[in-house]
């Protein structure tokens, strides 16, 4: 028995010594940015491509002289797209590296998870990806902004598309958690607005998060006969689904088919002349979309650094940093509150073209692209032609309807 | 003299423990709160394992419930701390009786498996039942309950201000598993798990004497999930899932089953491998693996029990020599 | 109607799948008494080779013939070197060995192969669609719901005909017997961890064009296929065919008939067959 005590003991000042070590704090010189995405599991290259957006943006302001002469140091964390973990993941940044602001988060889920737990932590989160509308709405905080499209945004524009069609029986295949269910239920408040003739069936399908088998789910939609399918799956599950769908005919059947993440150039990479043509794609951010300057420089470099065509992912992360960047120079200094307060309300021009914050809800205003997939020689993935560009203002519901109270 | 020097050791350890925040920053003081919270963990399942020889793949079910327990209570409810607390565990024991009733009734592989079954069908349900339990997202979005004393009150916002709570928590519980493993429940329990067979000739009904130890292990695990929910700010199904329910019996072959604190040195050691190995790679499984396996085969009893025993033939030899 | 059939088929299709796999599960049981918890990596680890092999081989059929003899032989390696020194112990102890192994191959494939998903196309010939009952199906579907009980008769012929098949079950049903009567036991363990594993191996490679391959299918497909070997019966040959098919068709229909209970649907049988009838379907007392 002393020796468990001992032993005991003798291990407990181990683990002192090991993680007692030193609390880091911001060192004078240069301002840390801690940032969280997926870069395990069925999402992994949306972490990948947001940290070379990332990266790009860090090292082109670093050598230009940085922010408020500060280089600017990012650490990366795996969220595995769990929300225990990501939450783990930033408190390891805050409380560990010391980081003075955040920058990350793929999924809905995760954020959900986080967001509320800002409050606690007082370090402002500049969101790139997680969509659901609820961390600029009924959770939304101080401390939380989004220079992203969200659900709201990319839905409003699929209904508008899927109102032109002469699809009337609507059916959905979406991921098994908050943006898969919320996705369907904005497509269906939009629509039947817009199309009052518009019907939702009954029959519908959540498959779970990395789902290795869609063939039950194919056939049962198939089974149905609708004539337009949402489908909010996205990263490797669409790409899943979609090989499995080509397999079974799926595309084959004449539906009005709508992919809202569909022109995700990670997906598009992965699947190549796969991708079938003639399917709606909703994205956040599209690289051809826009011929200003900015977007010009961003895709050339991004693809002479990487060698391929930069996703939404990308340029979100991209653009996250030069925004925080904006705020820190409007803000004259890093001081987290003054920076927030220079972050409500700010306009900046990013690749993705302007995009205006609203100090209402801390959510970007901005252009939503969507686009039909063809073929093109001059691309080794498939483009958007048509293309239909959506003015922010006009897919994106005023703040009341967001359920946010910020002030 | 032996028994002074135990009493000393554990007075300086718990002393450690409350003294540690004072000098160590906010991600040490987290950490520990963890290690602390899967230690109590850990020792419910070795309830089971180690003291009435069940091997359960579906402890995570009462971890996870007293954790969705505590979660629902603080969002709709807003009672404070030791009440939603004491739910928790009642929600997780009453849980263990009906999930027990069934499973005590195998034994060996057979237990298991059952176990796994019922912890699966527990983890189902969390993940479908989205109007109450936000489905695969979880419930978060909570504040922590305040901690009334009657005398007066707590916020249990700080890392360390949650730390003291979950340590006294953490240790009440402790005491209370080690009075019934040395009560004569807990002798016949260990009888049990020796020869169950000569345990019931003397008149002992073997599947009641399971069956409040199970309960018992639940009531436990949920009380950690329930700290598990405030520490994490989140209930969420992978606290259910048969993944959750490997990390005690992990945990606890690491340290040592046949050793009331082999858990708890199981739960330390698996932490600190994990934070010192993620710094350099991402793939510590195989390090976790590569440590299991060797402590599996060439030490059965575990890191604490090993070394317990290594104890105990040297100090043999000393006396002998002596 | 049609619907009812074609997921018939899917879950014909996922139960001849799992059958493979279960079948080196319930041996390995049945003769060594051991629950390989890293059955399912081994099933991942053929599909991975699976793909790896067909990509630099240029052919499907040449990998899935030598995949699965590279699957089969680390699970030989990992019997000799790993659990020879356990088979006195208590069943936990090599439940938790082959857990040890499982979360080495687990993360390992993630190192050489990365932790995203890949794919391959079905081979040459059954890479179609056909039509069927109205409506358009796979071949390759058809193919693994009909090579399934072809690899069962197989088998059958081996377990029942042949001087291995019939050692290897005499060693099942009682182990003190068989090596009183001259078989060397410890050759006879890693000739059945070999075979085991080699069908884990080869199922991997069949799923391969069906499944996406990442580096959860194996933790994915393990509990099932405890769940097939548990409801058919611990060691039962037979009792791997029926629990599997029962498996595949369970989880095919609930999505159509029962879509929020379907993911509780194969605990539920887990536990009532173990309640009811606790040594499987077709399990001997």
């Amino acid at each position: 028995m002393r020796r468990v005590l001992s032993g005991l003991i003798a291990a407990v000042f181990v683990a002192a010594m090991v993680i007692g070590g030193g609390e880091a704090f911001a060192s004078k010189g240069t301002i840390k940015i801690g940032s969280v995405y997926i870069f395990s599991g069925f999402a992994a290259t949306y972490g990948q491509f947001a940290k070379q957006g990332l990266e790009l943006a860090v090292d082109e302001i670093n050598k230009s002289g940085g922010v408020l002469g500060k280089k600017l140091e990012v650490y990366f964390e795996d969220s595995h797209a769990k929300p225990p973990i990501a939450l783990r993941a930033i408190r390891k940044l805050v409380y560990e590296k010391g980081v003075d602001f955040l920058i990350g988060l793929d999924s809905s889920g995760v954020a959900k998870g986080v967001v509320p737990y800002l409050k606690e932590l007082k370090v402002p989160l500049l969101i790139t990806h997680a969509a659901t509308p609820d961390v600029t709405g009924s959770q939304c905080n101080k401390y939380t902004f989004r220079v992203s499209v969200n659900i709201n945004q990319n839905v409003m524009a699929a209904a508008r598309i899927a109102a032109k069609t002469k699809a009337v029986k609507w059916t959905t295949i979406g991921p098994d958690y908050a943006f898969g269910h919320q996705s369907w239920e904005y497509f269906q408040k939009y629509l039947s607005k817009l199309n009052p003739r518009a019907k939702f069936m009954k029959t519908v399908a959540f498959p779970k998060i990395a789902t290795e088998d869609y063939s039950p789910y194919i056939t049962a939609i198939m089974a149905a006969k609708p004539d337009g399918v949402f489908i909010s799956l996205w990263s490797g599950d669409l790409v899943n689904f979609i090989k499995q769908a080509n397999k079974m005919g799926f595309f084959n059947q004449g539906y009005t088919v709508l992919m809202s993440l569909g022109a995700a150039t990670e997906v598009l990479y992965a699947l190549r002349d796969q991708m079938p043509t003639g399917v709606w794609v909703g994205t956040r951010y599209w690289f051809l979309a826009n011929n200003s300057p900015v977007n010009k420089h961003f895709v050339e470099a991004y693809k002479a650094r990487y060698g391929v065509y930069p996703s939404y992912n990308a340029q979100n992360a991209y653009a996250a940093v030069y925004a925080l960047k904006a705020a820190i120079e409007k803000a004259g200094t890093t001081d987290r509150m003054a920076v927030i307060k220079a972050l409500e309300g700010l306009k900046v021009e990013v690749p993705a073209g302007d995009i205006y914050i609203r100090p209402g809800d801390h959510q970007a205003v901005l252009n939503v692209t969507w686009g039909s997939t063809a073929e093109d020689p001059k691309y080794p993935i498939r483009i958007l032609k048509p293309m239909v560009i959506f003015k922010g203002e006009e897919v994106t519901p005023p703040v009341w309807e967001t359920g946010c109270k910020l002030q | 003299m032996k028994g002074m020097a135990k009493i000393g050791v554990l007075v300086l350890t718990i002393a450690f423990l409350f003294l540690f925040p004072q000098f160590a920053g906010a991600f040490p003081v987290l950490f520990l709160t963890e290690i602390i919270i899967f230690s109590l963990f850990a020792m419910s399942f070795n309830l089971l394992f180690g003291y009435t020889g069940l091997l359960s793949f579906g402890h995570a079910a009462f971890f996870g419930l007293g954790g969705y327990a505590m979660a629902l209570l603080a969002q709709h409810y807003h009672i404070s701390m030791i009440p939603s607390l004491f739910i928790s565990m009642v929600v997780a024991g009453a849980s263990a009786a009906i999930i027990g009733f069934f499973c005590i009734r195998r034994d060996e592989i057979y237990f298991a498996m059952l176990t796994l079954g019922f912890g699966m069908m527990v983890f189902t349900l969390v993940h479908q039942w989205r109007s109450l339990t936000g489905g695969s997202d979880g419930i978060t979005g909570f504040e922590v309950p305040v901690l009334d004393l009657m005398v007066k009150k707590f916020q249990l916002f700080s890392p360390w201000s949650f730390y003291y709570f979950a340590l006294v928590v953490c240790l009440i519980f402790t005491l209370f598993l080690w009075m019934v493993i040395h009560s004569p429940f807990g002798l016949i329990l260990r009888s049990m798990r020796e020869n169950a067979e000569r345990v019931s000739f003397i008149g002992i009904d073997i599947k009641f004497y399971r069956w409040i130890a199970f309960i018992i292990a639940g009531l436990v695990a949920g009380v950690a999930g329930g700290l598990f929910a405030m520490y994490d700010r989140m209930a969420s199904p992978s606290m259910v899932h048969w993944t959750m329910s490997a990390k005690p019996v992990l945990m606890t072959i690491l340290g040592g089953s046949r050793v009331f604190f082999g858990p708890v040195l199981g739960a330390l050691i698996f932490y600190l491998l994990e934070h010192t190995i993620t710094q350099y790679t991402q793939s510590w499984m195989i390090f976790l693996g590569a440590i299991l396996i060797p402590i599996v085969i060439f030490f059965p009893e575990g890191v604490l029990g090993t070394l317990i025993s290594w104890g105990k033939r040297f100090m043999k030899g000393a006396g002998h020599g002596g | 109607m049609e619907t009812l059939l074609i997921n018939i088929l899917n879950g014909l299709c996922y139960g001849m799948l799992l059958f493979i796999i279960s079948l080196g599960l319930t041996i390995i049981f049945g003769v060594m008494g051991v629950l390989n918890f890293a059955h399912g990596s081994f099933y991942m680890l053929g599909a991975y080779l699976g793909l790896w092999l067909a990509l630099h081989l240029h052919s499907f059929w040449l990998a899935l013939l030598v995949a699965p003899l590279l699957v089969g032989a680390l699970g030989a390696i990992s019997e000799i070197a790993l659990l020879r020194p356990l088979y006195n112990r208590d069943v936990s102890f090599q439940l938790l060995l082959t857990f040890g192994v499982l979360l080495i191959l687990d993360d390992a494939v993630k190192l050489i192969w990365g932790a995203g998903y890949h794919s391959i196309d079905a081979p040459k010939g059954l890479s179609g669609t056909v039509h069927l009952l109205g409506s358009t199906y796979p071949v390759y579907r058809l193919f693994i719901a009909i090579i399934g009980p072809v690899i069962a008769v197989v088998l059958w012929f081996f377990f029942h005909k042949t001087a291995w098949g019939k050692m290897i079950r005499a060693a099942a049903m009682d182990r003190e017997m068989a090596s009183a009567i001259g078989i060397n036991v410890p050759l006879l363990f890693t000739a059945v961890f070999f075979f085991g594993t080699l069908l884990a191996g080869m199922a991997g490679v069949l799923a391969a064009p069906l499944r996406a391959v990442g580096p959860a299918m194996g933790d994915n497909i393990i509990i099932a296929a405890f769940i097939v070997v548990v409801v058919g019966g611990l060691g039962s040959f037979v009792g791997a065919f029926a629990g599997a098919i029962v498996l595949g068709l369970v989880e095919a229909l609930g999505v159509q008939f029962v879509p929020h209970l379907q993911m509780a649907l194969p605990y539920m049988l887990l536990a009532l067959v173990l309640l009811v009838r606790p040594r499987g379907l077709f399990g001997s007392e």
